[in-house]
């Protein structure tokens, strides 16, 4: 059995691949975004102030490379990360479909909250961005996050000591 | 996934309410800084944090450059040889009419290689990172230009690397002309349904003036920020028209950023005369277009006395003739149009197949 310092050393790695993925390689929209699956399952890890702090300096970090919305990601993410810590008081988060539905949902909220963030420059087609491209985006990072954490062996059913 | 613990942290409440508050209101602040304020700030992170990954691509853009088909390279470099060589007689006479004349030397732009590297992250579109900065004479405001034609111009620099925008920012304007000076506009960048429709509107054209489709439109060389005679694109259709005001026509980009890994800089390099920038240097040339040369401006020239100036100059030696009309050159610079009659232009420029 795994100890719970590994599950978070994965949760903090996934941010690290996205910047590897996004940044480092010049992936773009093909990588998948770890960035919020990283914050919305470290969020519930740690205390709500704790995960706006984490929220926010995430955010930040991806708005070092925005000229057209600078902030938005930090908003964004920062609430993201209020979200996902108060979302342990509603759900307990012991089954895979919880976990599948917490990511996907997170993720578009993500989008979601950039795109209302973000200026009318830089905003686009609301149906083309949150009803078609939100949820496809939402659907591949939290099927990529589940499996990364499935294939690492961080997640599982079981208390961990 | 770890157990559930839901006690821990209630004792807390209070504080952690204040902090996500404190977070939430400073993630608000950083949207209403003032863009010097969010562009120092993304500055820092993009010096520590980012570094690394920023490094990483850089060496990887290197690498995908440097693994080029060298058959291609060396093609390229016979080409730019001989067109060197061809230019080289015509640069002796050039001065020595300059000398004549008691011209000064006209300012040229220094052109400064980059590497185009992309964050690819959420936000970051319209953004490049060039692998050039301070050191190496880049400026705020200089014009960013790839073999195809003007990408973009530089917003920010530091010590070694920069940031610039491409053509598809909102905040992108150019003044811009036909290639024979006939109509004269602005422009701008229109945001399409997917990214890769974003395309470039000219504006401001006067409504009795009709361009053709396919009128070569470039850089005009007013505000003093781009050159004239950058290739911007060409005429698609007419966008709008306000009855007896002006007209707005869309362009087909004569770059896709997307597609950029390779640009040139255009960095204000002084003359040996003193001159500070190339405002006033026509860069067509380079670009492989001409215009039709006004006539006003050669006759005076023309019927100029100009004592023993005829005897010096000597017939240059395998230089290639250059069609009169205006045409943009598929083949790229130096290299003539062969069918001037396929030009579509209105009376200027037109743009090849």
């Amino acid at each position: 059995m795994r100890p719970l310092g590994f599950y978070r050393f994965i949760l903090c790695m996934l941010p690290v691949v996205h910047f590897l993925l996004h940044v480092g390689l010049g992936m773009g929209r093909v990588a998948p975004d770890l960035l919020a699956v990283g914050l919305l399952l470290l969020a519930r890890e740690v205390r709500t102030g704790t995960a706006a702090g984490i929220g926010f300096f995430l955010g930040l970090t991806e708005d070092a490379f925005s000229l057209l919305a600078f902030g938005a990601n930090a908003l964004a993410c920062t609430l993201l990360g209020v979200v996902g810590s108060r979302s342990r008081e509603l759900f307990v988060g012991e089954s895979l479909l919880f976990l599948v539905s917490y990511l996907l949902l997170g993720t578009w909220l993500r989008a979601a909250l950039h795109w209302v963030v973000a200026g009318d420059d830089v905003r686009r087609d609301a149906v083309r961005t949150l009803v078609i491209e939100g949820p496809i985006d939402a659907g591949y990072a939290a099927l990529v996050g589940v499996l990364l954490l499935v294939v690492t062996g961080a997640w599982r059913r079981e208390p961990s000591t | 996934m770890p157990p559930f613990e839901p006690d821990q942290f209630e004792p807390r409440g209070r504080r952690e309410l204040v902090l996500s508050l404190l977070f939430i209101a400073l993630s608000g602040v950083l949207i209403v800084l003032p863009s010097s304020a969010q562009e120092q700030v993304a500055g820092v992170f993009r010096g520590t944090v980012l570094a690394p990954f920023i490094l990483l691509q850089e060496s990887l853009t290197q690498a995908r450059i440097r693994a080029v088909d060298t058959a291609e390279l060396q093609e390229r470099l016979d080409a730019a040889t001989a067109a060197l060589s061809a230019q080289r007689t015509l640069l002796n006479e050039n001065q020595r009419l300059r000398e004549l004349l008691d011209l000064r030397e006209r300012a040229g732009p220094g052109f400064r290689s980059a590497s185009v590297i992309r964050a690819g992250t959420r936000g970051s579109e319209s953004m490049i990172l060039l692998d050039v900065g301070r050191d190496d004479g880049v400026q705020v405001y200089d014009p960013v230009v790839s073999p195809e034609g003007l990408v973009g111009v530089v917003r920010e620099v530091s010590s070694s690397t920069s940031v610039a925008m491409d053509w598809t920012h909102p905040d992108f304007r150019v003044s811009a002309m036909t290639l024979d000076g006939e109509a004269y506009g602005f422009v701008e960048a229109r945001h399409g349904a997917f990214r890769e429709e974003d395309r470039l509107l000219l504006d401001g054209i006067p409504y009795y003036t009709t361009l053709e489709e396919g009128t070569a439109v470039v850089t005009s060389g007013r505000g003093g920020v781009y050159p004239r005679g950058i290739l911007v694109g060409a005429i698609q259709s007419l966008a709008e028209a306000e009855a007896g005001w002006r007209r707005g026509y869309w362009l087909v980009p004569a770059v896709r950023p997307a597609a950029v890994t390779h640009v040139l800089v255009m960095t204000a390099e002084a003359s040996p005369s003193g001159e500070p920038r190339p405002g006033e240097e026509g860069m067509e040339a380079f670009w492989g277009i001409w215009a039709d040369p006004p006539e006003d401006t050669l006759t005076p020239l023309l019927e100029t006395d100009i004592p023993g100036a005829l005897e010096t100059i000597e017939e240059p030696d395998g230089v290639p003739e250059v069609d009169p009309d205006a045409h943009l050159d598929p083949d790229g610079p130096g290299q003539p149009d062969s069918s001037p009659d396929e030009d579509t232009g209105s009376g200027g420029g037109g743009i090849g197949p």
